[in-house]
């Protein structure tokens, strides 16, 4: 079922199985954050909540892309080095200065909704399956990365981002930072958008049958397209978001958000094969797996052992809504 | 009449809560053919399922051959000698139909590996032993026809010479020549003292091969018959009379404005078919499967390119390149496959209702989601479609009402112009009685409607014209009154017959 009006929200969470799948992303958020304050007093202060949910903020925003093309039953392999592209491409043209950042900007997440136009035009018009295509684009950017950087030599390449948005992850807004507002709107605007427009529908309609959607008139290939330019505008965007977190941009910074931001969607409970599922909860999956790494770290937890246990709990959760299908 | 082959004793079986079969009993001997009846939904199917193995009942005994049986699965079943011809398709698209047919007895070259060539010849030998010569073993079963696929999965199960033959609606996908070459298999399985256990919803086969007839209502049998008529058996299967089952055809309006009109209208498998349609007419188009019906289909509905040939709508030549530009123009169609090519199954009836017009529905892209709910009830309540509710997932319908969901989403979009294609295939005869009725009354108001049928009795009811197509062309045209099925198949089948 698709989204619907803004009074059954709450209908469907408590009843059905989607709605459930985010209280059950969100209540492991927060068993993960009691696990976290027993042991070590602190961890879910105002301040390490804060910590953790700017840290999830660049999953969620890398998994508010992916969502939707999962929603359609594809996959955007290509995330790690468009958000790389994204974060160098924004100090380089900005070279660190605020009069800059505008265009910078502009420049960048127009730079990340092309190439995943790009990818989009490949799948629904060349026939190119997602994970070849996108794969494909991931290669192809992170040479273009490497290349046009000369390997980060550049003298460009070391500048910091501009400090507006540098402030904007850092500075805070009524005690919560600014890039958790952003994050926030982001979530009412996609939520919105898949919910409450017409696009939204086209795209669980093309998630769950795009043959029958193309009989009625949808247009496959245009929803398909601008499906993945959403999902390269948002990693871009996460690029410039790490890049005002950190200062700086460096190769390879994209490498985590590929596992994260696919995992967050699948323990937020949309369906791997597309048509059903909601942006919320890819949020609660991108919160709970980022404490979950908190934890885990708080434990001391080397860093293998951590993708050890990223990976087994993706496996069980698939296990667990694989069953429940059966059920249903 | 000796020892039963197949029981069921007070079998029951829900699904999340609702009862699909409450304390079904059923009983089927050696040697007859038992044809099951009864609305969609009345519980046929999942009988068979449960018979077949592949679905445990939650209560109640199943015995085969006199044993009370637990089946484990199809396969359990199939060691006991019961083989089951699903509705649903089983094959294996992207597999060749050789290799559909011997799956997992294919046979094996002098390395032990599967020889290819050996398991073609072997398929094609099978093929041959059950007179079926128009299917090419080498073909992948994704390119051969759905009648030529039910064939094939007949073939499957009668070469396994089962004890006790399950067929869920064999023929709805079969036009009349391959029906007499099904009924052929089953009359030979029976001299071997097979049981043989069909479903259908076409009275005419059910008299011609039935023994005997045990009638479903609500999940329940309610009653086993050697002999009944066909209104009695209505009665039963739908606990009222329904008055004869072809309403009257309007009378066609005089000087009525030419809808449609295709002239020398070619694409693959389709060599210059011409015809122009009225408005307030019902077109029918019949013919054998596979002689370019669906692909006339496809042409008219902007989903496959006309090479050549000319195509004009309300008197404006037209070429449409995808199916929203025929939207556009006020075209709608009904396909063939209502599950995988018409509705969303897992969406709500609204979502269905609504998917075409929501343009209309929308302010600045943004829903306006009362008045989509209005007119997503309105459907519900025009054409009477049985549901809990507009948010229900339309998959949860029954068959004739999710093909009425799919009708009412082209009645919101008023378009005019209406293709269907098949639309009551696998649908329960009461429901078909509805369909029927709201076809012609559709047209009386003015729709023009180009009615395709595996059924020529339906078309030889509904349809103003009738134009029967064989390999491609229109080989006759017939008009009412006085079309008869027989008409209409032997205008299908004539070369055949000469060959």
């Amino acid at each position: 079922m698709s989204g619907s009006a803004p009074g059954t929200i709450l209908h469907r969470a408590i009843f059905n199985k989607e709605g459930r799948r985010i209280v059950y992303a969100f209540v492991a958020g927060i068993i993960l954050f009691a696990i976290g304050e027993a042991v070590r007093p602190g961890f879910a202060s105002l301040d390490g909540i804060r910590s953790i949910l700017v840290v999830a903020s660049f999953v969620g925003l890398v998994a508010a892309g992916q969502t939707f093309v999962i929603l359609i039953g594809g996959i955007d392999l290509s995330v790690p080095w468009v958000l790389n592209a994204g974060a160098i491409l924004m100090v380089v043209s900005s070279l660190g200065t605020n009069d800059r950042a505008i265009p910078a900007l502009a420049l960048t997440l127009g730079m990340g909704a092309l190439v995943g136009a790009c990818n989009g035009a490949g799948i629904a018009l060349l026939g190119i399956p997602a994970v070849v295509m996108t794969l494909a684009m991931n290669g192809i950017m992170q040479g273009l990365t490497l290349g046009l950087s000369g390997g980060m030599t550049c003298t460009s390449c070391g500048a910091y981002a501009p400090p507006v948005v540098q402030a904007a992850v850092h500075l805070r807004a009524l005690g919560v930072p600014v890039v958790l507002w952003i994050w926030l709107v982001v979530i009412i605007a996609v939520s919105f958008l898949l919910g409450m427009t017409r696009f939204g529908r086209a795209t669980y309609t093309v998630g769950n049958n795009a043959r029958a959607s193309h009989l009625a008139g949808v247009n496959v290939a245009v929803v398909t397209i601008v499906l993945y330019a959403l999902s390269g505008f948002f990693s871009a965007m996460a690029g410039i978001m790490l890049v005002g977190f950190g200062g700086q941009a460096a190769l390879g910074m994209g490498e985590p958000y590929l596992f994260q931001s696919i995992a967050a969607v699948v323990i937020g409970g949309v369906y791997i094969l597309g048509g059903r599922g909601h942006y919320l909860g890819s949020v609660a999956g991108a919160i709970s797996l980022t404490v979950l790494v908190s934890v885990l770290l708080a434990f001391n937890m080397p860093d293998y052992g951590r993708s050890i246990i990223y990976g087994l709990v993706i496996l069980a959760l698939l296990l667990l809504y694989g069953r429940e299908e059966d059920s249903a | 009449m000796t020892r039963p082959a197949v029981e069921a004793v007070e079998v029951g079986k829900s699904y999340g809560g609702v009862a699909a079969l409450t304390a079904a009993s059923f009983t089927a001997t050696a040697g007859e053919v038992h044809a099951l009846v009864g609305e969609n939904g009345a519980g046929k199917s999942t009988l068979i399922k449960i018979l077949g193995g592949r679905v445990r009942p939650d209560t109640g005994v199943v015995r085969i051959g006199g044993n009370a049986v637990s089946l484990s699965g199809p396969q359990a079943a199939h060691d006991l000698g019961a083989w089951t011809v699903f509705q649903e398709l089983t094959l294996l698209p992207w597999m060749t139909v050789a290799e559909n047919l011997l799956l997992l007895r294919e046979t094996k070259g002098a390395t032990g590996l599967i020889s290819r060539s050996a398991t073609i010849r072997d398929a094609d030998a099978l093929l041959a032993r059950y007179g079926v010569h128009h299917i090419d073993p080498r073909a992948l079963v994704e390119d051969i026809s759905l009648a030529e696929r039910q064939t094939i999965e007949i073939v499957r199960a009668v070469s396994n010479n089962p004890q006790i033959l399950f067929l869920d609606e064999p023929t709805s996908s079969l036009v009349e020549r391959e029906v007499e070459w099904l009924f052929g298999q089953i009359r030979a399985l029976r001299t071997q003292g097979a049981c043989v256990v069909f479903t259908s919803h076409r009275w005419a086969e059910i008299r011609s091969i039935a023994d005997r007839i045990t009638i479903f209502r609500g999940g329940k049998d309610v009653g086993t018959f050697t002999e009944i008529d066909e209104g009695e058996a209505v009665r039963l299967m739908t606990g009222r009379r329904v008055e004869a089952l072809y309403p009257p055809l309007p009378p066609m309006p005089n000087a009525a404005a030419t809808a449609l009109e295709a002239s020398a209208m070619s694409g693959p498998n389709v060599r210059g078919v011409s015809f122009s349609l009225h408005a307030g007419e019902v077109l029918g188009v019949g013919g054998l499967a596979g002689h370019g019906h669906r692909e006339l289909f496809r042409m008219l509905f902007g989903d496959a390119t006309a090479t050549g040939g000319q195509l004009t709508v309300h008197g404006k030549t037209r070429r449409f390149r995808s199916p929203r530009a025929a939207i556009a123009a006020g075209i709608a169609l009904v396909p063939e496959d209502r599950k995988t090519e018409g509705l969303l199954l897992r969406m709500s009836v609204r979502d269905n209702a609504t998917l075409v017009i929501l343009k209309r529905l929308t302010r600045f892209g943004v829903l306006k989601p009362a008045e989509e709910r209005r007119a997503a009830q309105s459907v519900v309540d025009s054409l009477r479609v049985r549901t809990a509710g507009i948010s229900q997932p339309v998959g949860a319908l029954s068959g004739g009402n999710q093909q009425k969901v799919l009708l009412g989403r082209w009645l919101l979009a008023e378009c005019q112009i209406l293709l269907l294609y098949d639309v009551t295939r696998g649908v329960d005869v009461a429901t078909k009685h509805e369909i029927y009725e709201l076809v012609l009354k559709l047209a009386s108001e003015g729709h023009a409607i180009v009615f395709y049928s595996s059924d020529a009795e339906e078309l030889a009811h509904l349809c103003h014209r009738v134009l029967v197509m064989r390999e491609g062309v229109v080989a006759a045209e017939l008009h009412a009154p006085g079309i008869t099925a027989e008409d209409i198949v032997s205008a299908a089948v004539r070369d055949h017959l000469a060959a």
